[in-house]
């Protein structure tokens, strides 16, 4: 049977795609067909699979790498009363499921340019973190490199944070080493700032450096630098920097605890989505802001692009901490939807889709041009400037 | 009794952590935050410490009376988000409070409720096998296996695949004697399958399916829903899906007469989007009706929820089987498949539907059934049983 042929059937057609979709992502082999097309049922396109018309491949991997195409995927569009998959992403895995059945689009070709994650049931775009911008900077290799233990989750549909600290521990582990090198290296106090996209595991990965830091006699704090968010209503959907933030305080209040003073920040309401401060960076009436004690070393946990010039004399150690986006968008199925169940699933499919991408480009690429040290969890591999590997060699 | 302060609820969820891995041992896959994360949409208003406990008598009571079910609400909103039942949080809550005091004791929780993690709430654990259903066996299951979905204890979801492996003996055992009842009861045989949702009814009946027609067996089926009558009738009379007046029961039983003699039989059909019935409530086509004809086959399946919970047609069916999976299996299963695969529905939603389904569906349909059924499969228990009529004719052939 010729491939345009598959699509006239919707029983030969899923019936081949499920065999096709088993190279693209293994885990689809823990499914029983029917449960695929369960799954498959709910983007079955009103005119039948025939009707998708598929752009070239060339197009295609211009608009997966334009920013326009992400703004635009709306988070809440409505059928009826319920939230659905924005028809942007809907579009596009149509087409890549009905390329891949046809043949117009070759297997390699769809797994170097995209990830399926199975829960959501769609195809979401490979976001390229190791730029060559980024390679260059790091002198084109890491600095150390593990075994790759989170290919264990390659079939898994979510991942819960036991089984995956477990397959970090030796990355974490070497981490923390150079984190500790480093600190023995620079003078006290010391801002170290850990970035990393939604779901990386920053906050674990923080709260055991800290206890770490202070078994060695050393005080530690950390800073969420969330906490200097302005107001949702004034930050219009802005990246992070200075526009959205309480710049000036932000700057102070670095300046101060390096000078060893305790310090008084703003206190982020993310229930309400509004600040202790105003706008002129003073304290709203009736509310509380945080009292930060001076420590030798802080942490700064969160997305600032810290890259920023003014900034940068101020930080110790800049370092991003990575996971791969499939990997994210499994932890997230786990604590967001299944603990937290903080998002309705369509409105996360959306969010997740349309955010990976541009927080990428506005602030962990730049970021990583820059920073002294990457851990990436996925790849299992910790990256260090030449600068930095050298410190980490000598001690 | 204890000594934490249940207004601390840092100190309240760390010890409700620990705590509740002797009631569900899943619990131990997760860590601490994680746990708080689920707990969050529990937390009273004004702390644990406000929760009042109900004596377990009460409870025990409420929790086996019908009306408790009836009054659960299955979109209740807050905002424009559904959220759980009243009633199904204050149950957990209080369970939690009375598992932290010592004022309900751990076994009385496992014996009385089973906790479902991804849900984050208890559940009643409803009894199937009841005094009357074990009378009907004759007292004990016909044949047991090693209980292979306990490697399920663990999990938070379940797909088809899992499943079918943890059941393929007793599943296999179970098509064997189906073969050997037709053996020695003959053909044209009507044959009948009833099970709670997810308990895997769909796929057994296939199976089935394709080893006769392997064997060379003409089969069909009749599904029960087509012989309803017009939803409006039913709405208006306040009958629902269930029961005689639900559906054109001249037609139905004369069907099965008819296709046990080996006649075509000509069937109401019912149009589900329109809620209409091809056929009059004189049981007269319509002048616009389509019916639909069945081919004489040598076994008839007879699908829906409640094929013999008429009296009058449980003559009619060669074998009656009842297909059932524990419910906090059952639960783990929909999770997979109606939320993580079809996402048919919101999860909250599932989750009240559930709670109160499990219970209503058990009363009026399941063990009804199961006390005139022939023979009931038992995957989670991994047993079989038979009627010691079922059971004479299985020994002999």
């Amino acid at each position: 049977m010729s491939g345009t042929d598959r699509l006239y059937t919707p029983e030969i057609y899923s019936a081949f795609l499920f065999d096709a979709m088993k190279h693209i992502n293994a885990g689809i082999e823990e499914l029983e067909l029917y449960e695929f097309r369960y799954a498959l049922d709910n983007i079955h396109p009103e005119e039948g699979w025939d009707s998708v018309v598929l752009d070239k491949q060339e197009e295609i991997e211009r608009r997966i790498v334009s920013r326009d195409f992400y703004t635009r995927i709306q988070l809440r569009p409505r059928a009826g009363d319920r939230i659905v998959l924005d028809e942007n992403i809907l579009c596009l895995t149509r087409m890549l499921f009905t390329g891949l059945v046809s043949g117009k689009y070759p297997e390699a070709w769809l797994r170097r340019y995209f990830y399926f994650d199975i829960r959501g049931f769609y195809f979401v775009p490979r976001t390229v973190y190791f730029t060559e911008a980024v390679l260059a900077h790091f002198g084109g290799k890491p600095y150390k490199s593990f075994e790759q233990r989170q290919k264990r989750f390659d079939r898994l549909q979510e991942i819960g944070y036991k089984e995956f600290k477990e397959a970090n521990s030796e990355i974490d582990q070497a981490f923390s080493e150079s984190l500790k090198t480093l600190i023995d290296a620079r003078g006290l106090p010391l801002i170290i700032t850990l970035a990393g996209p939604t779901a990386a595991g920053k906050t674990e990965i923080t709260e055991r450096l800290l206890k770490r830091f202070e078994q060695t006699g050393r005080k530690s704090t950390t800073i969420e630098v969330d906490n200097f968010l302005l107001d949702r209503e004034y930050r219009d959907d802005k990246p992070m920097g200075k526009e959205s933030t309480h710049f000036g305080l932000f700057m102070r209040s670095l300046e101060m605890i390096l000078q060893r003073k305790k310090i008084t920040i703003p206190r982020y309401d993310f229930v309400y989505a509004t600040s202790s401060h105003d706008l002129d960076g003073n304290l709203k009436p009736k509310c509380i802001p945080l009292e930060i004690e001076p420590a030798d070393i802080i942490f700064m946990e969160g997305n600032f692009p810290f890259h920023m010039e003014a900034l940068s004399n101020l930080i110790g150690i800049k370092a991003v901490y990575l996971t791969d986006d499939p990997i994210r968008l499994k932890r997230k199925w786990k604590r967001d939807i299944d603990y937290l169940k903080k998002y309705d699933p369509a409105y996360f499919r959306n969010r997740f889709f349309r955010t990976q991408f541009l927080r990428a480009e506005e602030c962990y690429q730049p970021l990583m041009k820059v920073c002294d040290i990457v851990a990436d969890t996925t790849g299992a591999a910790l990256w260090a400037t030449p600068e930095i590997a050298r410190i980490l060699d000598q001690n | 009794m204890t000594t934490i302060d249940l207004n601390d609820s840092n100190a309240f969820s760390e010890v409700l952590f620990e705590k509740m891995k002797q009631i569900n041992p899943g619990i131990s896959d997760l860590e601490l935050y994680e746990f708080r994360y689920g707990l969050n949409d529990l937390i009273p208003e004004k702390g644990w410490g406000f929760v009042k406990l109900d004596p377990k008598e009460e409870i025990e009571k409420r929790l086996n009376s019908r009306a408790f079910y009836d009054a659960i609400q299955i979109k209740p909103k807050v905002a424009d988000r559904i959220v759980l039942d009243e009633q199904i949080i204050r149950l957990a809550q209080m369970l939690f409070v009375g598992l932290i005091t010592g004022e309900y004791e751990q076994d009385w929780i496992k014996m009385h409720f089973y906790f479902d993690i991804r849900g984050f709430y208890f559940l009643h654990r409803t009894l199937y096998f009841t005094e009357n259903v074990l009378a009907h066996f004759g007292g004990r299951p016909f044949k047991r296996f090693e209980q292979k979905q306990k490697h399920f204890d663990r999990n938070q979801a379940l797909g088809y695949k899992d499943f079918k492996e943890a059941n393929a003996d007793i599943d296999a055992l179970f098509i064997e004697c189906v073969k050997r009842i037709i053996a020695f009861r003959g053909t044209p045989i009507l044959l009948a399958i009833a099970g709670p949702t997810a308990a895997g009814k769909t796929e057994i009946v296939e199976r089935l399916r394709s080893a006769f027609e392997q064997a060379g067996q003409q089969v069909t089926s009749i599904e029960l829903d087509n012989f309803l009558t017009d939803r409006e009738y039913r709405e208006a009379k306040g009958i629902h899906s269930e029961g005689k007046r639900a559906v054109h029961f001249g037609l139905f039983k004369q069907s099965l007469e008819d296709i046990t003699l080996g006649k075509k039989i000509s069937i109401p059909r019912y149009d589900t989007v329109y809620g209409t019935s091809s056929h009059d409530l004189d049981g007269n086509l319509k002048p616009e009706g389509v019916p639909i004809e069945i081919e004489p086959a040598d076994i008839i399946f007879i699908e829906g929820n409640f094929p013999f919970l008429l009296e009058e047609v449980v003559p009619l069916i060669g074998i009656k089987v009842v297909y059932l999976t524990d419910d906090p299996v059952r639960i783990k299963r929909k999770w997979k498949r109606d939320i993580d695969y079809r996402k048919k529905y919101d999860p909250s939603y599932l989750r009240n539907r559930f709670f109160k389904d499990q219970f209503i569906m058990a009363q009026i349909a399941y063990l009804p059934q199961m006390e005139v059924c022939d023979m009931t499969v038992d995957t989670t228990g991994a047993a079989l049983w038979v009627t010691p009529e079922i059971s004479k004719i299985l020994m002999a052939v």
